[in-house]
């Protein structure tokens, strides 16, 4: 009891030094036991089943299965095709954002009033739930009762079947996710093109040249690192994207939306075959992580100049 | 430091104790259940329960998209947080395939609880699975026809459907006849002709049910070989689809129920299949332009899509005695009456016939005849699966992406292996 009460105060004395209590030798040692249970163990685990035959029906380790359930998930057309509307999902809606997202961060960047109130109405899709954003846009969406195809009506403009077609209902889901995800672009981008130095745009000012070459040539480069990052979160976040779909599409019409986290969730939740899952899973993280090391090898390269 | 040494003892103790000061007799019962009008109405009755028997009920509510997920790591570990379940149809199959349920013969036959009251659809579907009881039924689904009977008394739309197909306007009596009625409103009285839930998933195997069941079709035969590929459900598919194509409202290839109810609600559609309790959201002027021009009938060509919840004991509960006598009170003729006075989906034919329901849901007596009639989905561990399959293929032929036949050969294909895989085939 003595004991207790000594650590107690001891652990005041050290909050009262502020962040010093993290430098201590015993936080150091529970560290790696921490990320060893949070981090590593759940990765290990569902590597392991991926390899195993473990279903919810038979929720056992003991059958190997070898690499059937890889072999599974490449024989299927359907996993194709949710990994290609992943890729094309991930790229268009990366893209989308950081070319639009850019333009809008320069443009909040030069001299405006009420900038605060920008920032503030920018913020708020972005700390909305997926699920609420969803479901508001699905009846913006509505094609007979929705507001959007009312406006478009109003203008002359023939209704769009938004969802229901499956032309467009991919289209939707981007322009949906844009709406939400592109503050996050912007913010990011802004706060790099605050922070970065003044000189070298008088030297390019005082050399001559226009707003567009020093854009280009100083702008542009300086902002690489901070673009590359933004750019990395949001491909990483595009990936799992789950939410949305699920609650406008369903994968649908057809398997036009069947984004890989969906397809994933369907063969844990319907098919209880956690085993493919996981394998599915891996297949997605090794991409990922692929993508990932690309993005931060340019990033080094480029810190290295 | 004395005094701090008291401090935490004292502390201590009183922590210890809190607990059983709350709770005398100690058993609490805990329950997932839906975030649906239904869970609100037993819960407002649980303090008599409380108080009758000195054990308590606890409710964890959430929406129904959570719940597989949260019930089956529960399910699956050495002992479930959960005492008692609600089951959906969709896992009816799955619980007791997995042995995860509680066979519930044994209490009903010491307890001389009285099945006889149960619908035997209901008891077929969400009672028994594979010869034993596992489950007491506890609400319903069925789907119906619910359509304007404004649009069907119009004396000029009547003139006219006599003069362009020699026949009365009426009620269809089956598929084909209420597709054609369908067409005839969409390009006649300026309205949708069924406001239908197209959308990948089960809201379009839900919908089509009705159409496969009621031209005689089903998804398996009794030796589980499938057969929504052959003629008749080739048949069912072809009329679905040109209905949600052509007759329905625009986007409904991406409707669900809700998108479906709009449409409807907002008086743009002369029918709907659905399930029969969308009838008083219909009929109640707060949420529908149409109120008062709705009525019910079953299915055009008789059998429509049954579905419905049960309870349900988990094998690993701590808790089987307090859960069953939880499951008699709560299915008790007193108590259903009161929960069908509130507007529940009631299972027991006693409680369709009371002359008091009866007086308040005049329309409880098609309901009746709906839920008798209806067919459920087949029932078992991969049931999930299956309508997820179905769905997938329905979807892509409704968008054109592929021919009716060629999508549903592809799922009969997939069937056949789920079957297999669930040691089924004979």
């Amino acid at each position: 009891m003595r004991g207790a009460a000594t650590t107690e105060r001891r652990a005041g004395v050290a909050a009262a030094r502020g962040w010093s209590v993290l430098a201590s030798p015993g936080l150091l040692f529970v560290t790696p036991t921490i990320l060893v249970l949070v981090v590593a163990l759940p990765l290990v685990y569902s590597l392991v089943i991926s390899f195993s035959r473990f279903t919810f029906l038979t929720p056992r380790l003991d059958r190997f299965a070898g690499v059937d359930n890889y072999l599974k998930a490449f024989a299927d057309r359907y996993f194709w095709n949710s990994f290609y509307v992943t890729v094309k999902y991930v790229v268009l809606v990366v893209g989308v954002e950081f070319l639009l997202g850019l333009l809008i961060a320069l443009l909040l960047h030069g001299d405006l009033r009420f900038k605060g109130v920008y920032y503030a109405i920018l913020t708020i899709p972005m700390v909305m739930s997926p699920v609420g954003v969803g479901l508001i846009w699905k009846m913006l969406l509505h094609p007979g009762l929705g507001v959007v195809n009312y406006v478009l009506s109003r203008l002359g403009i023939q209704e769009v079947n938004w969802l229901g077609s499956p032309a467009m209902a991919f289209w939707s889901l981007l322009l949906v996710d844009v709406w939400q995800q592109i503050s996050f672009m912007i913010l990011v981008l802004l706060a790099g093109l605050v922070s970065l130095p003044r000189e070298p745009f008088e030297a390019a000012e005082i050399d001559g040249a226009n707003s567009l070459q020093r854009l280009w040539y100083v702008t542009v480069p300086l902002l690489k690192p901070v673009a590359l990052v933004a750019v990395l979160i949001r491909t990483i976040m595009a990936f799992r994207t789950y939410d949305l779909v699920y609650v406008m599409t369903r994968g649908g019409p057809g398997v036009s939306t069947d984004i890989i986290s969906y397809y994933i969730y369907r063969t844990t939740f319907m098919g209880l075959d956690l085993a493919q899952a996981s394998a599915v899973s891996y297949l997605l993280l090794v991409v990922v992580l692929g993508l990932t090391a690309a993005l931060f090898s340019a990033l080094l390269k480029q810190e290295a100049v | 430091m004395r005094r701090s040494v008291l401090g935490v003892l004292v502390v201590a103790m009183v922590a210890m104790a809190l607990p059983s000061v709350a709770f005398p007799q100690g058993v609490t019962l805990r329950m997932l259940m839906e975030d649906v009008p239904e869970t609100h109405i037993i819960k407002a009755l649980l303090p008599e329960f409380e108080r009758r028997t000195g054990i308590k009920v606890q409710f964890e509510i959430v929406q129904y998209m959570d719940m597989h997920a949260k019930l089956v790591p529960q399910l699956l570990a050495a002992a479930s947080q959960y005492d008692v379940l609600e089951v959906d149809n969709y896992w009816a199959g799955e619980f007791p395939a997995a042995g995860w349920l509680e066979p519930l013969d044994g209490y009903v036959a010491r307890d001389k609880f009285d099945l006889k009251v149960y619908l035997p659809s209901m008891l077929d579907m969400v009672g028994y699975y594979q010869g034993k009881l596992y489950m007491i039924p506890m609400y319903n689904y069925a789907m119906g026809l619910i359509y304007r009977t404004d649009l069907m008394q119009d004396s000029k739309l009547n003139e006219l459907y006599r003069r362009q197909y020699g026949k009365p306007l009426r009620v269809p009596g089956s598929v084909e006849e209420y597709v054609r009625v369908s067409e005839f409103m969409r390009k006649n009285a300026g309205v949708a002709g069924s406001a239908m839930q197209g959308a990948r998933g089960d809201p379009i195997v839900m919908e089509w049910s009705n159409y496969l069941f009621s031209v005689g079709g089903d998804y398996y035969d009794e030796k589980w070989n499938a057969r929504i590929n052959d003629a008749k459900g080739i048949r069912a598919t072809e009329l679905y689809i040109k209905n949600l194509l052509e007759n329905a409202p625009k986007g409904a290839t991406a409707f669900n129920l809700d998108d479906a109810f709009r449409v409807m609600s907002q008086g743009q559609a002369w029918s709907m299949i659905s399930y029969w309790w969308m009838l008083p959201q219909l009929n109640d002027p707060k949420k529908s332009k149409v109120a008062g021009k709705v009525a019910l009938a079953p299915m055009p060509g008789g059998i429509g899509l049954n579905g419905g919840w049960g309870w349900a004991i988990p094998k690993n509960s701590a808790h089987k005695k307090e859960a069953w006598e939880f499951i008699k009170w709560v299915e008790s003729k007193e108590v259903v009456k009161r929960r069908a006075l509130q507007g529940h989906a009631p299972t027991r034919t006693d409680v369709f016939n009371d002359p008091d329901v009866l007086k308040k849901y005049p329309y409880y007596k098609e309901a009746l005849q709906i839920i008798a009639k209806a067919k459920h989905v087949p029932e078992f561990q991969f049931s999930a699966q299956m309508i997820e399959v179905v769905g997938r293929e329905l979807s892509l032929a409704a968008a054109k992406q592929k021919a009716i036949k060629q999508a549903l050969d592809d799922a009969a294909r997939e069937l056949n292996d789920l079957a297999r895989k669930a040691n089924l085939k004979k």
